[in-house]
């Protein structure tokens, strides 16, 4: 791993009045990687996607981006442009589709005839030019999860995280999903879906991390992929406790 | 019965016909009340966002303070203003008093609390998706505020026009900063209080007319704005 492209938290802790959420000591982002993060229920997995993406402060938390190390309060604004969080049911704006898509274009101020470009391009690719000019809230729940993959894509993020986007999906759906993150995958890219469904996370293309009474774990598998003892392994996309 | 038919007779015929006086009185209620609602509307829609989405203690009181203010006695409103303005009061040197500008701050006051509660409640009922979908997408904090008010902007409509329906039709404020001087501060509330005690009741019911119209329109519009707030969600 490139150390330039390396985004890493460290000593990350998040209480809510004295119930400990999350105590973890390192995780790391790999680029070109898809990680599934597991975990019950109430684990805490959005409360740490969130932290991670810069929206929900942690207690404290050390952020190495670019090989400077700095408070997560210093870097949450770069955290917003580097990280999009995606939630379970993403959330559309009440404007077209193509309003939806080009959002994150405009507000980071990308020229009009380049947000034209590109946006025919994606639509046609993710099989929504039929409905370009509809509002996006009445498109089904399985086009809207693609619009806002498509959404957060185009900003090329330095990492994608996706809060359970196949609960109470049928099986079809979550196949689609799955395809559809591994085209969007990139060199430069990481991927972190989370699911409370453990039988979603036996997929050997992926590395894996459990989240369990606030500490994150990786299994036996994941030593596998990485081929090495994790503690020791920085370009491991895990974890220290 | 003829006492009212015929008054109302006169009314239709003072509107339709475009007596000046008449028309003078509702241009002056419109020019301050739509003066009044845009001065108080950004600062109390930003206000009303800040008690949504910044943590601080006290927060609750402050909401429940604004909440209270809504009830506020116009005529309260209007003899507070008219003490500051007066010109023993602190802002007497800026002879204020018995002018527009004054009648513009009496409802400024009036709309505000309705502007900062109803707008909070608006705000508060988004869903908090949308404004962490904005920031995780690039939105600086103004620019993601603009997406959030943008989202509930039925409900911050609705807010505006009970705002403008309150001041609109106030007496109290009026009446005690304005002066109710012909052609100058006469409004229509105050105009028909006026023609009713001289017993000029054509007048009165004309311009009573003219706001129960208002009201009507404005009770269509919120009606509107609800439904495609409903709609939005």
């Amino acid at each position: 791993m490139n150390s330039n492209d390396s985004l890493s938290y460290s000593r990350l802790e998040k209480h809510y009045g004295q119930h400990h959420v999350l105590s973890i000591g390192c995780l790391v982002m790999l680029p070109g990687r898809i990680v599934h993060l597991t975990g019950r229920n109430g684990a805490g997995k959005t409360t740490l996607l969130k932290i991670l993406a810069g929206l929900e402060p942690p207690d404290s938390c050390s952020v190495t981006l670019d090989s400077r190390t700095l408070t997560w309060q210093a870097v949450r604004r770069r955290l917003r442009r580097e990280v999009v969080y995606l939630h379970q049911q993403p959330y559309m704006f009440d404007d077209t589709v193509a309003g939806n898509l080009s959002y994150g274009l405009r507000v980071t101020g990308v020229p009009r005839a380049r947000r034209r470009r590109v946006l025919s391009g994606v639509l046609e690719r993710m099989d929504l030019a039929y409905a370009a000019q509809r509002n996006a809230r009445t498109l089904s729940g399985g086009e809207q999860q693609r619009l806002a993959l498509a959404r957060a894509w185009l900003l090329s993020p330095r990492v994608l995280l996706l809060d359970e986007p196949t609960a109470n999906m049928d099986s079809d759906f979550r196949r689609q999903t799955w395809e559809l993150l591994q085209h969007m995958l990139r060199d430069d890219l990481a991927i972190v879906v989370s699911s409370h469904e453990l039988s979603q996370a036996e997929r050997p293309d992926c590395l894996k991390l459990h989240l369990q009474e606030g500490r994150l774990e990786a299994g036996p598998r994941s030593l596998q992929l990485v081929g090495q003892d994790w503690s020791d392994a920085p370009d491991y996309a895990g974890v220290a406790s | 019965m003829d006492s009212l038919l015929q008054p109302t007779q006169a009314a239709f015929c003072l509107l339709v016909t475009g007596d000046p006086d008449l028309w003078t009185i509702i241009g002056i209620s419109f020019r301050v009340s739509l003066k009044a609602i845009l001065v108080a509307t950004p600062f109390a829609l930003l206000l009303a966002f800040l008690l949504a989405y910044v943590r601080f203690p006290g927060r609750r009181l402050v909401v429940s303070v604004f909440e209270t203010m809504m009830a506020l006695p116009a005529v309260v409103v209007g003899l507070l203003i008219y003490l500051l303005l007066s010109r023993s009061g602190p802002l007497g040197d800026l002879r204020l008093l018995f002018t527009q500008t004054a009648m513009v701050i009496g409802q400024v006051v009036l709309c505000f609390p309705i502007l900062v509660a109803m707008g909070y409640a608006a705000i508060r009922a988004a869903d908090r998706r949308a404004w962490e979908t904005a920031l995780t997408l690039g939105a600086g904090r103004p620019r993601a505020m603009l997406t959030l008010i943008h989202e509930v902007r039925y409900g911050l409509l609705v807010a505006v026009i009970a705002g403008f329906g309150r001041i609109i039709s106030e007496i109290g404020t009026s009446m005690m900063v304005g002066g109710n001087i012909e052609g100058h501060t006469r409004n229509i509330p105050t105009a028909i209080g006026l023609e009713t005690s001289k017993g000029a009741f054509a007048e009165g019911i004309a311009l009573g007319l003219v706001l129960v119209t208002l009201a009507f329109g404005l009770n269509l519009c919120l009606n509107l704005f609800q439904r495609r707030e409903a709609h939005a969600l």
